[in-house]
C-alpha cells in the first residue's frame, strides 16, 4: 500500500522515539503501553546501576584478587546477568517494532487502540496464549538455559583442582581446554580412548538388545510354538527388577576369584566334552570387562524391546503374509518386506533412545566396574564412558570442571544431532492414522 | 467334466482340528471365465472355501482340482490364482508401484517387463497416474484397485475376491460392482466373488452358490434362484419371501391359507405338505372382494422405490407387500396373485432332487409341446 510522506515521517519518529523506551507509544497516543514500556527501562536501568554492572565486569575479570574474590560466584552472578540483558533486549526490540507498527497502523488510517480497557481487551484476545505460555518460558529460562549457560562458559575457563576459588582466581582460557582434549598427546590420547570405548558400548550394546527383542518377540509370535504366554512372562523379570541390583549382582557374579561364574559356571561347562575353559578375568582384564557389560547390557535391555516389538507384530495384518505368500515370497522375503518395516516404521523413534541412553548409561559402567579395570589416563579408566568419566573428572580428588564442562558440551552435541537426525529421517516414512 | 471347467471340488471336507466340519463334503464345479458368486450367512465357509481355493489351507479330506490337476499338494504361489483381501492386505511402506510390483520382484523379472506389466495393470483399474502415490495417501475405492491390480499383474486364471467391497459406501460400491463386472469380461478369466450381501449376488453373478453351515444349499444363475429357491432358507435368504405352509392338493392345484389355488408346480405326491413361496412384488393390492386374500394394514414403511406394508390376514398369517400404491394403516385391504407368482416348495429336498424334478416337467413340457 502507498504511504504518503506524512506517514512516512510518522513511522521514523515513532522508531526514533522509542530509542528511549515508551516515546514512541506516547508519541502515538497510548500512554498505557508507554508507560509501561518506560517502567520496564527505567527498573532495568535501576538493576543495572545496583548489581548489573558489578556483575557484568565480575563475568569480564573472573576476579583480580585471590582470596577476597570468588571467581565461581561472579561466573554464577555474570551469566544470570546475561540471561536478564538478554531478556531486556527483547523487550526493547519489542518496543521499537510496536511503536513503528502502531505508526504504520495509524498512517494508514487503522483505527489504533488508545484506551487502557481497548488495550487490555486486545492482549485478553490476540495475546492469551502467550500470557499463559510466559511463566513456562520464564521456568525455562532459568531452570534449564541457566545451568546450561554456567556449563557452556566453565568450559572455557582454567577452572580445575589448581585453580579452586576463593583461594585461586580462575580464568577464561578460551578455546584450550577444548585444543587440550583434542590436541594435548595426554589428553587426547585419553578422550579419543573414551570415546572409541564409547561409540564401540553404544552400539554393541544397544544393537545386541535390539537384536535379542526383535528376535524372541519374532519366535514367540509364531503360532506353532507352544507356552507362548509362558515366554513372555519369564522374558519380563528383567525388566521387573531394577536395573541397578541387577548390575550389582551381576558384577558379584563375575568377580574373578570367588564369583559364580568363575568358581561354578565354567567348572560346569568343562564337564562338556571338548570344552576346557580357564577361569576368566571379568574384572582385570579390559577385554572381558567389555565383554561382560555387552552382555549384561544386553539381558537387561531386550525386554523392552520384545514387550515393543511384540505389540507391533501383533498389529499387523495376517492378510499381509497370506498375500505375500500367495505372490511366492518365502519365509526371509516375508520377514524383510513386512515384518521389519512394520517394526521400523512403530519403533525407530524408540530405538534411537535406546542407542542415547547407551550412550549415557552411568549405571552400568559404574555399577559393575566403576569404570576400570586400569587406567587410560586423566583419570579415565579403560571401561569409561564420557559420562563416566565426566563423573569422574567432577568428583575425584583432583577434579577438571573445565574438561568435564567440554566433554559434556561435545556429549549434547552428539546426542542431540543423532536425535535430531534420525527423528527427522523417520518423519519422512510416517505412517498414516 | 467338461474341458471348460477350470476348478473342481469333490467330496471335500474341512476341519479346524477335531471341531465340528466347517465345510462338509462339498462338490461343485467351476467353469473358465465365468463370473461367480459365493453368498452365504456369517460363518458359513465362504472364506474358507477361497483360502482352499488359493492354497492358504489344506483340505482335510476330499480332492481338489484347478485345470484338471489334483492341487491339494500344490502351495499356493504354484496355483494359477490370486486373490483380493477383504482389507486390501497392501503393504503400507510400499508405494503403488511396489505394491503391484510385489510379485514380480519375489519372481526376479526384468526391471523393464516389471514396469510395463505394472502399468498395465494399473490402467486396468483406471490408476495410471497413481504409480508413485504412497497408500496412505489413496482413498478407500482406489485402494480397492490397487489391491486388484496387484492380483491381476501375476495373470492368474482365477481370480478370488473376499468381500471386496464391503468397506466401501453404497454408491461407491455400486459404481465397483460395475467396473468389477467389466473388468473380468476385458481380463476373460474366472472370478470367484464372496459377498453376504444378495442384491450385489444378484446383480453381478454369472452364476451363484448360496452356502449355509457348510454345505451347498443351491447353484444356479441368479433368476433361477431367485425365482425358484429350493428351500426355506435360500428363499428367505435371497430377497424378502412369504413362505406359508400349505398342500399340494394335485398337480398344478394348492392349498393355503385355507384356500385352493391354481399353481404351475407339479410331480408332487398328492396332498404332500409343502411350503409356498410368494415374493412381496408379486403380491398386488385391490379390494377385499377382488382379493384372493384378505389382509389388514399393520404397518408401513416407505422403501424410496415402493412402499413395504405390512399385514394380517384372518388365520394370522404375515403378509409383506412390495407396492407403489399407498395403503392405509387399520384398513382390510385384498391381496390378489398370478398362478405363476406361486413356487411351491418340497420339505428337506436335496438339490439333486429338486433338479431332477424340475428337469422332468420341463420335458414334459416339451412333449406337452408337440
Ligand atoms: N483358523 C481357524 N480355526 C478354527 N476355526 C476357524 C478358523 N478359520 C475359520 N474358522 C471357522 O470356520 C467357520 C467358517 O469360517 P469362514 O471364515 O469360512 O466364514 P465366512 O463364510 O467367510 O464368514 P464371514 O462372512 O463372516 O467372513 C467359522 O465358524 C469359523 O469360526
Ligand atoms: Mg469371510
Amino acid at each position: 500500500m502507498e504511504l504518503n510522506n506524512n506517514g512516512q515521517e510518522r513511522i521514523k519518529k515513532a522508531a526514533l522515539l522509542s530509542i528511549i523506551p515508551g516515546l514512541g507509544q506516547f508519541y502515538n497516543k497510548q500512554p498505557f503501553k508507554g508507560v509501561v514500556f518506560l517502567a520496564i527501562f527505567f527498573v532495568f536501568i535501576i538493576q543495572m546501576a545496583t548489581f548489573g554492572i558489578e556483575a557484568m565486569t565480575g563475568l569480564f575479570t573472573l576476579g583480580v584478587t585471590p582470596g577476597q574474590d570468588h571467581s565461581l560466584f561472579m561466573l554464577i552472578e555474570g551469566s544470570l546477568q546475561l540471561l536478564i540483558l538478554a531478556i531486556f533486549l527483547i523487550l526493547y526490540a519489542i518496543n521499537i517494532y510496536d511503536a513503528k507498527r502502531v505508526a504504520t497502523l495509524a498512517s494508514i488510517g487503522i483505527k489504533t487502540n488508545k484506551s487502557f480497557i481497548d488495550i487490555m481487551k486486545n492482549v485478553y484476545q490476540n495475546g492469551f496464549s502467550y500470557l499463559l505460555a510466559l511463566p513456562a518460558y520464564a521456568a525455562m529460562i532459568f531452570a534449564i538455559v541457566f545451568p546450561v549457560l554456567v556449563t557452556v562458559l566453565t568450559a572455557f575457563t582454567n577452572y580445575d583442582f589448581y585453580h579452586i576459588p576463593p583461594a585461586n582466581l580462575v580464568d577464561w582460557v578460551g578455546f584450550d581446554t577444548f585444543k587440550d582434549i583434542f590436541f594435548l598427546s595426554s589428553y587426547r590420547d585419553s578422550f579419543m580412548a573414551v570415546l572409541s570405548w564409547t561409540v564401540i558400548w553404544t552400539f554393541a550394546a544397544t544393537t545386541l538388545q535390539i537384536v535379542i527383542g526383535v528376535f524372541t518377540a519374532v519366535v514367540l509370535n509364531q503360532k506353532f510354538i507352544k507356552g507362548r504366554r509362558f515366554f513372555g512372562i519369564i522374558f519380563l523379570l528383567p525388566w521387573a527388577v531394577p536395573a541397578f541390583i541387577t548390575i550389582m549382582s551381576f558384577s558379584n557374579m563375575f568377580n574373578d576369584s570367588i564369583g559364580a561364574i568363575n568358581t561354578q559356571v565354567i567348572p560346569l561347562l568343562n564337564h562338556l566334552p571338548f570344552i576346557d575353559i580357564d577361569a576368566i578375568s571379568w574384572k582385570t582384564d579390559p577385554f572381558w570387562t567389555k565383554i561382560a557389560i555387552i552382555m549384561i547390557q544386553g539381558w537387561l535391555g531386550f525386554p523392552f524391546i520384545y514387550v515393543l516389538v511384540s505389540g507391533i507384530l501383533q498389529s499387523i495384518p495376517e492378510d499381509l503374509y497370506e498375500a505375500a505368500k500367495i505372490d511366492g515370497a518365502n519365509a526371509i522375503q516375508r520377514f524383510r518386506t513386512i515384518t521389519m518395516p512394520a517394526i521400523f516404521a512403530i519403533a525407530t523413534p524408540i530405538f534411537v533412545t535406546q542407542y542415547t541412553g547407551n550412550f549415557n548409561n552411568f549405571s552400568m559402567i559404574y555399577l559393575f566396574n566403576e569404570g576400570g579395570p586400569g587406567s587410560v589416563g586423566a583419570g579415565a579408566g579403560s571401561t569409561d564412558i564420557l559420562i563416566s568419566w565426566i563423573y569422574k573428572l567432577t568428583t575425584g580428588t583432583s577434579p577438571q570442571y573445565n574438561v568435564a564442562a567440554a566433554v559434556t558440551i561435545m556429549i549434547s552435541i552428539i546426542v542431540i544431532g543423532i536425535s535430531l537426525l534420525v527423528f527427522k529421517k523417520t518423519k519422512a516414512f510416517e505412517m498414516e492414522d | 467334466m467338461s474341458t471348460s471347467t477350470i476348478i473342481r471340488f469333490e467330496n471335500v471336507t474341512k476341519q479346524y482340528d477335531n471341531d465340528a466340519a466347517v465345510l462338509d463334503n462339498v462338490s461343485f464345479e467351476m467353469e473358465r471365465g465365468k463370473f461367480y458368486t459365493l453368498l452365504g450367512p456369517s460363518g458359513c465357509g465362504k472364506t474358507t472355501i477361497l483360502r482352499l481355493i488359493s492354497g492358504l489351507v489344506e483340505a482335510s479330506h476330499g480332492k481338489i482340482y484347478i485345470n484338471d490337476k489334483l492341487v491339494n499338494d500344490v502351495p499356493a504361489n504354484k496355483r494359477q490364482v490370486n486373490t483380493v483381501f477383504q482389507d486390501y492386505a497392501l503393504f503400507p511402506h510400499l508405494n503403488v508401484f511396489e505394491n503391484v510390483a510385489f510379485g514380480l520382484r519375489v519372481k526376479k523379472l526384468k526391471n523393464a517387463d516389471i514396469q510395463k506389466k505394472v502399468q498395465e495393470a494399473l490402467r486396468f483399474v483406471n490408476l495410471e497416474a497413481y504409480e508413485n502415490r504412497e497408500i496412505s495417501e489413496m482413498s478407500g475405492g482406489q485402494r480397492q484397485r490397487v489391491a486388484i491390480a496387484r492380483a491381476i499383474v501375476n495373470e492368474p486364471e482365477v481370480l478370488l475376491l473376499d468381500e471386496p467391497l464391503s468397506a466401501l459406501d453404497l454408491k461407491l460400491r455400486t459404481e465397483m460392482q460395475y467396473e468389477l463386472r467389466e473388468l473380468q469380461r476385458r481380463l476373460g478369466i474366472t472370478f470367484v466373488f464372496v459377498t453376504h450381501d444378495q442384491e450385489e449376488a444378484l446383480a453381478m453373478s454369472d452364476e451363484i452358490f448360496v452356502i449355509n453351515k457348510g454345505k451347498i444349499q443351491q447353484r444356479g444363475v441368479p433368476t433361477d434362484i431367485y425365482d425358484e429357491p429350493i428351500n426355506r432358507f435360500v428363499a428367505d435368504f435371497i430377497g424378502e419371501s412369504n413362505i406359508i405352509q400349505g398342500k399340494m392338493l394335485r398337480d398344478f392345484v394348492v392349498q393355503f391359507d385355507g384356500k385352493e389355488f391354481e399353481c404351475v408346480d407339479q410331480g408332487f405326491n398328492p396332498n404332500e405338505s409343502v411350503e409356498v413361496v410368494i415374493r412381496p412384488e408379486d403380491l398386488e393390492i385391490t379390494t377385499k372382494e377382488k382379493g384372493h386374500l384378505k389382509v389388514k394394514v399393520d404397518s408401513q414403511l416407505f422403501r424410496g422405490v415402493h412402499y413395504e406394508i405390512c399385514g394380517y390376514d384372518e388365520n394370522g398369517n404375515e403378509w409383506i407387500v412390495h407396492s407403489t400404491k399407498k395403503a392405509v394403516v387399520g384398513e382390510e385391504i385384498g391381496l390378489y396373485f398370478e398362478p405363476e407368482a406361486i413356487h411351491v416348495m418340497r420339505l428337506g429336498e436335496t438339490e439333486e432332487e429338486f433338479d431332477a424334478r424340475l428337469e422332468a416337467y420341463d420335458d414334459q413340457g416339451v412333449e406337452n409341446g408337440n
